[in-house]
């Protein structure tokens, strides 16, 4: 997939080195406890991204590329889906028992910083195929479900909304059933409204069909 | 043993609502209402903006225009999904959000523009109005007054409620609020989804005593109003209101309308942009029997804030315009909108002409996203300057003039 990354910032106090770019973070942190700080960079930084990521690959592996279900693959996916997704576990519209706790001390910087390295690392190839009957099936469920309109034709993602070709089958079945619950927070309830629909045999048939999607 | 009245009820308005099918299909999101099969392959979706904001120094700010004599600039940045705006007594400008919790001001601080959350903890506080000292905010809910906020933004006092239990609902959940000259709050209640039969009091616009709590429904039919003002001179509400999606890239068209009488009803689901018969709900009612919108502004160009303009600022001929900020299109191939529009409406409730004001957000028509950023609200400033909300951005700014 193309990776969406905007152009490096040009603002000053981005050209530091990065030890003193991880002070900068630190120092953003605490104004933003007593006030909203000025606007981070949304055009977040690789390496400094790279630096502040390497807590997140005891779960997630390196370079974002999981090893376990549990955790999804963080590679690969558009970076304003991955700022979008960090700010609502820090803001706790999204929950989970390990993740949020991770999420609620990042600043916007290291929201974007985080988004500016994973989006530009590689997707691995799909880690399993599709069974055969799923295939079709699976295609037309993202057609029938508007799929294809917001995570794209290939279900590689776009703007703020994730990969799904490639990711893990079971993490896809937890999250599409928590959406279906309405136990998986939503920034505006689209995805809530979207798995609606799905029963739970069309749940297993989508997260079989899109975990063995090409990633590119 | 006793039966849990609660559930039986809710079971039995349930079964009711859906007696001509077992099992219930789901109903589709509220966006995806109307869709019909051959626009299954569509790739139009919703957008949304950068949670974090961005700051004045990564935006193309060269890119805005305004006319001769009128100058733009970004007055605030770092306030993530900016929406609507309300001018305090004082001077502070208090900004809503659609997707966040916390509520932002905007301060003089000796002479130093400073950003602060001021309120934490709410639910799409959206609505922000500031009235004699009381700032109100709406939640898709409730609304709630903090009185005396301007003088205590580092500790507000805890709010009253003036109303809570309106619907918890999908689709148009934020709500937008208005001072009525009656001292009555005018908000929103959007339609539960893009082409549904709304509940009673959906797709309205109500008004609210803030003294009493006193709940009126004024007009029915309004798909989704994000913007209201009351005309200086007649005294009358308008409105702008967003027409449905789905039925392609010419029509229906959204609107700027005025609210003549209470009751009064302006044809949604039934009929759009007051010729339109709906292909779903047209069947039922007429479009006869509707108030037609006062001005047809475009199809899916999302007419979201609102203000008449009553400032000296501007040359003479801007005095009681509508600046009407158009948010732009999701659900045409090829976009539009994205700017502030100045509307001529004359004293008896005719729009004479409607030009653009503020553009230059839109970059390519028929690009994925087609902009850098998204206008929502209008405020104007004491000195008569014009404050414009970006909630793509998280960006205000403020448009002036000079000789």
């Amino acid at each position: 997939m193309s990776v969406r990354l905007q152009s490096y910032p040009q603002a000053g106090g981005r050209k530091t080195a990065a030890g003193a770019r991880a002070l900068a973070a630190v120092f953003a942190f605490a104004l933003f406890t007593v006030a909203a700080p000025r606007a981070a960079l949304a055009a977040g930084d690789i390496k400094v991204g790279e630096q502040k990521a390497q807590v997140c690959a005891a779960c997630h592996g390196a370079a974002g590329n999981s090893a376990n279900p549990m955790y999804p693959i963080l590679s690969g996916h558009p970076a304003q889906f991955i700022a979008t997704a960090l700010f609502e576990f820090r803001e706790g519209k999204r929950k989970n028992a390990l993740m949020s706790p991770m999420a609620a001390k990042l600043t916007n910087a290291d929201l974007n910083d985080l988004a500016a390295y994973f989006s530009a690392q590689p997707a691995p190839p799909p880690l399993r195929q599709a069974t055969a009957p799923n295939v079709a099936a699976g295609r037309d469920l993202t057609v029938k479900n508007a799929c294809i309109a917001c995570h794209g034709a290939k279900l590689l993602g776009q703007q703020q909304m994730p990969r799904l070709a490639g990711q893990f089958q079971d993490y896809l079945r937890v999250q599409l059933t928590a959406f279906k619950d309405g136990t998986r927070g939503d920034m505006d309830g689209t995805m809530s409204s979207a798995a609606q629909g799905l029963s739970p045999q069309d749940i297993d048939v989508l997260a079989d069909y899109l975990s063995g999607l090409p990633t590119q | 043993m006793k039966i849990n009245a609660g559930i039986a009820a809710a079971f039995m308005l349930t079964a009711g609502g859906i007696a001509q099918a077992q099992p219930a299909a789901a109903p589709a999101p509220s966006w995806q209402q109307g869709m019909t099969s051959d626009q299954a392959t569509s790739t139009l979706h919703p957008l949304a903006g950068i949670v974090t904001g961005r700051p004045a120094s990564e935006l193309p700010l060269n890119k805005l225009k305004v006319p001769a004599g009128f100058k733009v600039e970004v007055f605030a940045d770092g306030i993530p999904d900016a929406r609507s705006l309300a001018i305090g007594d004082k001077g502070t400008v208090f900004v809503g959000n659609r997707n966040q919790s916390n509520v932002y001001a905007i301060t003089n601080n000796g002479g130093k523009r400073e950003v602060k959350v001021i309120l934490k903890g709410l639910n799409s506080p959206n609505g922000v109005l500031f009235h004699k000292g009381t700032l109100f905010i709406a939640e898709p809910t409730r609304i709630l007054r903090y009185d005396g906020i301007e003088s205590n933004l580092d500790s507000p006092p805890a709010p009253k409620v003036v109303i809570d239990g309106l619907p918890q609902q999908p689709g148009h959940f934020w709500k937008t609020m208005a001072m009525g000259p009656d001292g009555k709050i005018y908000f929103n209640i959007g339609s539960p989804g893009n082409i549904v039969l709304p509940g009673y009091i959906q797709a309205s616009i109500s008004r609210v005593d803030p003294n009493t709590g006193k709940f009126e429904v004024m007009a029915t039919g309004v798909r989704n109003s994000v913007g209201m003002d009351f005309d200086p001179r007649s005294k009358k509400l308008w409105f702008s209101s967003n027409a449905r999606d789905w039925l392609g890239d010419e029509g229906p068209a959204d609107i700027l309308s005025m609210v003549k009488y209470k009751g009064e009803e302006h044809g949604y689901p039934y009929c759009h942009q007051g010729n339109m018969a709906d292909p779903i709900y047209g069947k039922l009612r007429s479009c006869k029997e509707f108030s037609p919108p006062v001005y047809k502004l475009g199809p899916h160009v999302a007419p979201l804030g609102m203000r008449f303009y009553t400032g000296s600022m501007f040359p003479a001929e801007y005095k009681n315009n509508v600046f009407l900020a158009q948010h732009g299109s999701w659900n045409r191939t090829v976009k539009h909108g994205y700017n502030v529009i100045r509307v001529v409406v004359d004293p008896k409730g005719q729009v004479v002409k409607a030009e653009p004001f503020l553009e230059g957000f839109l970059t390519d028509e028929k690009a994925d996203p087609p902009m850098w950023g998204r206008p929502v609200d209008v405020q104007q400033m004491k000195d008569g300057s014009l404050l414009v909300s970006d909630d793509y951005n998280g960006v205000v700014y403020r448009v002036s003039y000079s000789k």
